[in-house]
């Protein structure tokens, strides 16, 4: 009846967190939609592209990755707000009063159980190019060139949108605004300002302005520009007017986008009482 | 053994907890009562530590909770049976829970067996009825097998069969040498399961006793109750926030 025994530490925090992931059904059905959204969007893409007189096979692999990302976003963000959305905390909390070892525990689950997610929508896409390349007696090898990484760096794509969802969540504490911030960030913002410019009808000018500059600047730096640098080849040609970050690059910038709410979701934790 | 000592808890220009001190003893129920917005449940997330104090300490066994090595080996807490996520069902939130701690499965299944939830711990909380989960909020509480019991409103939502069933369970508690609080706004029930109270009202203590202390005067229970809380009652009747803060 004493307390016996170590008791929070962050193993058994982790194996708690994995357990919580793993018992709600949302995270299934968001991790059938990544796999699923992968499959079928990569399998259309490459059905269309397969007519192309130069049509190359492994250019279609991330054609459904800016869409498949949605999975592990949705993911993320109901793993964060998860707690708070429901009156879960008060159960948490109580049991892990030091509370910080739950969002990290939070992070090492989401990232852990998103791997498996992106590793099963990557395996989708590959089977989705199959079909097409087959029907134009193309090989594909995807060990040769830079399709390694490009299939690396898909893997690490999703599961960095799942630990930003997961550390916008966690900050946010409720889902809907949740949603809205990391969807707006990666899919909304990117359209929104690419749009913009070209209405400002500078298309026609030769090399590029000042405005497009700027835009594809900040492009670049949101979660899925950074995220797309990861399965852009090197030899690949840049955007125009946009900080050569290279594939490291944009893994630190993504991982940036995740890092930073996630501390500020810490020291509002620790600052502030939960109710 | 709880302690509480000059406990103030201010939200803005709102005080909830006023410089509140008494002591929940092993061995003994402690009942915990006062009008709705008294600060009951206020006092008890302080106790641990879900809401720091504006001054004063809440310590178990002498040491603030967030210090405790394995808080719920040494302390049950049940504050509100809406602390679960509905969509996980009762036995996976409750390993959940036992994860974090290192408790075996087979103490899961204990729990689950003491407090009749078997039929339904696959079901998912959300599906629960009130009485069910209280039901799963005190399974929760005697998952560490805990020295100290925190529980707040048990047996709202209870049919009679588990009002009775929390009255033998928390004297049992008791009768091993744990210490219970217990907070209801039911000073019926209380006076049948409680060894002493602790009556609050504005966040201030108004009365602390064993049961038959003269000091509650002569009477029962409720008389000396309505007595206490004469003073509070304007504030009950003006009450926006009813206690769920």
């Amino acid at each position: 009846m004493s307390a016996r025994g170590p008791g929070a530490t962050l193993p058994r925090v982790v194996a708690a967190e994995w357990t919580k992931l793993t018992s709600l059904r949302s995270t299934w059905w968001a991790a059938l939609a990544s796999v699923v959204v992968s499959g079928a969007l990569t399998y259309l893409s490459a059905d269309a592209a397969s007519g192309d007189p130069g049509y190359d096979p492994l250019g279609e692999l991330t054609a459904g990755l800016l869409l498949t990302q949605l999975g592990p976003l949705v993911l993320g963000v109901l793993a964060g707000t998860g707690e708070y959305s429901t009156g879960g905390f008060r159960t948490t909390f109580v049991a892990v009063p030091r509370r910080w070892p739950v969002l990290a525990a939070q992070a090492v689950a989401v990232a852990g159980f998103a791997l498996l997610v992106a590793v099963a929508s990557v395996v989708a896409a590959v089977l989705a190019i199959l079909p097409a390349a087959s029907s134009r007696d193309l090989p594909v090898n995807l060990t040769e060139g830079s399709t390694p990484w490009t299939l690396a760096g898909m893997v690490v794509f999703l599961t960095g949108a799942a630990v930003f969802g997961l550390a916008v969540g966690a900050l946010v504490r409720r889902v809907v605004p949740a949603l809205v911030t990391v969807i707006g960030l990666t899919l909304v913002l990117p359209v929104v300002l690419t749009l913009a410019v070209e209405s400002s009808g500078t298309t026609f000018v030769e090399g590029v302005t000042p405005q497009e500059r700027a835009v594809n600047t900040i492009t670049t730096l949101l979660p899925s520009g950074a995220g797309g640098l990861l399965v852009t080849s090197s030899d690949a040609s840049t955007v125009p007017g946009t900080p050569d970050l290279g594939a490291v690059g944009g893994g630190l910038v993504l991982a940036a986008w995740a890092l930073v709410p996630l501390v500020a979701a810490g020291v509002r934790l620790r600052l502030k009482d939960v109710k | 053994m709880i302690q509480v000592q000059l406990l103030t808890k201010r939200y803005g220009p709102h005080t909830a907890v006023d410089g509140l001190t008494f002591t929940a003893p092993p061995g003994a129920v402690t009942g915990f009562l006062g009008p709705n917005g008294a600060g009951k449940s206020t006092t008890m997330r302080m106790i641990v530590g879900l809401e720091r104090p504006t001054s004063g300490t809440a310590t178990v066994n002498g040491v603030r909770y967030a210090d405790l090595s394995a808080p719920l080996r040494s302390v049950g807490t049940m504050l509100d049976a809406r602390s679960v996520h509905p969509g996980r069902t009762a036995f996976r939130h409750l390993m959940a829970m036992a994860r974090t701690h290192g408790i075996p499965r087979s103490r899961v299944e204990e729990v689950v067996g003491l407090t009749g939830l078997e039929s339904v711990a696959g079901r998912r909380a959300g599906t629960f009825s009130l009485g069910m989960g209280q039901r799963l909020g005190i399974a929760g509480a005697l998952l560490g097998d805990p020295g100290t019991l925190i529980l707040d409103e048990p047996v709202n939502g209870l049919d009679p069969d588990g009002v009775l069933w929390v009255r033998h369970l928390v004297k049992g508690l008791a009768a091993e040498g744990r210490t219970v609080l217990l907070s209801s706004h039911l000073v019926h029930e209380l006076a049948l399961c409680a060894d002493r109270v602790v009556v609050i009202g504005r966040g201030r203590l108004l009365a602390e006793a064993a049961l038959g202390d003269p000091a509650l005067g002569a009477g029962s229970l409720e008389d000396a109750y309505l007595r206490l809380t004469a003073g509070s009652v304007e504030y009950r009747a003006g009450a926006v926030d009813g206690g769920t803060r």
